[in-house]
């Protein structure tokens, strides 16, 4: 077992480099159990490598991932997302030709006992869980907002509720951490209103800890508790969002200085 | 894809047992019927016609647990079958003369004889299987086109290293003097394993429809479990079932062994039927494509589909028979006509009962012009790509 106190999630140190490009270096945060953090920074910070990192499909040059107290360094995307760390993508990766319920189901799956034999077979355990899982996927599949579409085939559901699908997809994998990767990116005013007021219910619903990236400042100010961020790979900030809100170096990321000189002729191209 | 129909509430141990066993009492039963009743009023010609419908179903099912459920490209079915057919034919005639002196058909339905042909089978599907798990270990962290072409290599090295085998033995002393181990080494070569007994006739269908039972059954509990939905959700998006967990590898791993012991099988069946020699060159890589036109044109995915297409790419080259040559270019023009009006196969991810009927009458009330549009319009995408091709070698040149 692992201590009460430890993060749900941790990272220690992690750098990546791609050839002579610093995509990430030491970058070192705790998300608490029951925590909300978000994770921000301008196009190209380097944001989704992390979340890469943090799942690994990337391998860190150096630092740690460390999930409940367990280090999950250099382990399998899937070993790491049966260790409770599971994610979202920004460019949505659903099962496009399956119905809505087989993504949840397939999802809810990965822990299910019965194998091959058994399924083969159809002991009465394959049928058990037959029906749990797809009770489950239903269920979640009501809390996301989409029970009316499972019998839908994914890739015809609408951009926001394909999102919802992600999450829900997510979730069904019974994760103690969930990464959501730009989940309001593309949604009009009245579908982020209501992803947001879903993220923060997720939390206690699920038991899960967040952890967000969004470009949408209102929201990620909005329900974050502590926020992170990256520029070019590097952490320039980190706190509360009122202290991020008012920081110099994150404006200065954000909007440049205001009295930088103008670049000369001779530098370009 | 919809769950198959099941009750509210899971059955027990007897009703879960009922479940399991009565499609295999069916499936005995409809055997049964094949060659007490089908074979026998049939005639010759057609039933010898239905024996290859069987095995190419076997084959075709087989393969769409990889190529369809999984989506792996895999161009070595042939090279299973080899694997298969061989073991069955070393065990069944060799076996034959040790165990009962004799290399003729010995003892008649279910006696000592076919029981052999059974095991035979069946042996020649574990090797397979066990050729496949080899194969697959490294091959299948592979994608798409290096995956295909691995496999391609596989079914070619199968058929070199059989051909390189010495003649089959046909005394009946020395083959009763020698030891297993030499006699591996006798498998007939180029000329083919010749003289074994022939268990599977146009009047003796019965294993091959067993066997074409265990398939299908196979397949579709595969297709509605846990299991093979994860081997759907990696041919779906492969970075997304590994990010829910999913090993990836282990699936594709285990997908391509259940699809090889049934392709082992099946060139057991297909080593015991009279009539069929069993040739390295008759096993090569246009066997393997035969198999991939069934899945293909079946759906990718679909069981009864890959049914349908056996039976019809099977039936479609007798059927056509009178064109004499011609006929295997009507047969390809057939094969051309459908892939561009229903790319996705006759029945897609979808079982026969699944189909939106509606959808496929449009398809084929429209399929004329469909078709007339594509071939005016091919001269243009020809062009085009060809245009595309010029204008990426020009960027690769600045």
């Amino acid at each position: 077992m692992t201590a009460p106190s430890a993060p749900a999630l941790a990272a220690r140190g992690l750098s990546k480099a791609f050839g002579g490009l610093k995509a990430v270096s030491e970058l070192s945060f705790e998300l608490p159990a029951g925590g909300l953090h978000g994770l921000i920074g301008p196009n190209g910070a380097g944001k989704t490598t992390i979340f890469n990192l943090l799942t690994g499909v990337y391998r860190p040059d150096a630092g740690q991932v460390v999930v409940g107290g367990v280090d999950l360094t250099g382990r399998k995307p899937s070993d790491i997302a049966r260790a409770g760390l599971v994610r979202t993508f920004q460019n949505i990766r659903l099962f496009g030709d399956l119905s809505v319920l087989d993504n949840v189901r397939i999802a809810a799956g990965v822990r299910a006992r019965c194998g091959l034999w058994r399924s083969l077979l159809r002991t009465p355990l394959y049928w058990r869980e037959e029906a749990e899982l797809r009770d489950r996927a239903r269920e979640l599949l009501e809390v996301l907002g989409i029970g009316h579409r499972a019998d839908e085939i994914a890739k015809s559901l609408p951009y926001g509720d394909q999102r919802r699908l992600e999450i829900a997809r997510a979730l069904a994998t019974q994760p103690k951490v969930l990464l959501l990767d730009e989940p309001v990116a593309g949604m009009n005013t009245g579908e982020k209103k209501a992803m947001r007021g879903l993220i923060s219910s997720l939390r206690e619903q699920f038991g899960v800890s967040i952890l967000l990236i969004e470009h949408d400042m209102g929201l990620v100010m909005d329900i974050c508790e502590h926020i992170t961020v990256i520029d070019h790979g590097v952490t320039i900030a980190r706190g509360a969002p009122t202290a991020i809100q008012s920081d110099p170096a994150v404006i200065e990321a954000y909007l440049g200085v205001p009295d930088e000189p103008a670049p000369v002729a001779g530098e370009l191209g | 894809m919809s769950a198959p129909p099941t009750d509210r509430r899971p059955p027990g141990w007897p009703g879960a047992l009922a479940r399991s066993l009565y499609p295999l009492v069916l499936g005995f039963g409809f055997a049964f019927l094949m060659q007490m009743v089908v074979a026998v009023s049939l005639g010759d010609y057609y039933s010898k016609i239905l024996n290859a419908i069987g095995i190419a179903i076997i084959l075709g099912v087989s393969l769409g647990i990889v190529n369809g459920y999984a989506g792996q490209f895999s161009l070595g079915h042939a090279g299973f079958m080899a694997v298969g057919g061989y073991t069955a034919a070393a065990i069944v005639y060799y076996g034959s003369i040790k165990l009962f002196g004799t290399k003729a058909i010995y003892g008649g339905a279910l006696g000592p004889g076919e029981l052999l042909l059974c095991a035979g089978c069946l042996a020649g599907g574990l090797l397979a299987a066990l050729t496949g798990w080899l194969v697959g270990l490294p091959s299948l962290r592979l994608r798409g086109d290096y995956l295909a072409i691995v496999t391609l290599g596989f079914g070619e090295i199968i058929r070199v290293l059989i051909k390189q085998s010495d003649d089959v033995i046909l005394s009946q002393p020395q083959v009763e003097a020698a030891d297993w181990w030499t006699l591996l080494d006798n498998l007939g070569g180029g000329f083919g394993f010749i003289g074994g007994p022939r268990y599977i006739d146009a009047k003796n269908p019965f294993w091959v429809w067993v066997f074409v039972v265990l398939a299908c059954l196979v397949a579709y509990r595969l297709k509605y479990s846990n299991r093979g939905r994860q081997l759907l959700a990696v041919r779906e998006n492969e970075i997304a079932a590994e990010a829910m967990g999913i090993r990836t590898t282990k699936a594709k791993v285990s997908a391509f062994m259940t699809s090889a012991f049934f392709a082992g099988i099946g060139g057991g069946l297909y080593a015991h039927e009279l009539g069929n020699s069993l040739r390295p060159s008759d096993l090569g890589f246009q066997k393997s494509i035969d198999i991939v036109i069934i899945v293909v044109l079946g759906g990718m995915g679909s069981i009864s589909g890959a049914v349908l297409a056996a039976i019809a790419v099977t039936l479609l080259p007798e059927l056509f028979r009178e064109f004499k040559d011609y006929r295997m270019i009507v047969y390809a023009m057939a094969l051309i006509i459908v892939m561009v009006l229903r790319p996705q196969g006759l029945l897609g991810l979808k079982e026969l009962w699944e189909v939106d009927w509606r959808g496929v009458g449009r398809d084929l009330v429209t399929a004329p012009g469909r078709f007339m549009r594509w071939l005016i319009s091919a001269p243009g995408r020809v062009r085009a790509a060809w245009k595309a091709a010029a204008d990426r070698r020009a960027e690769d040149r600045s």
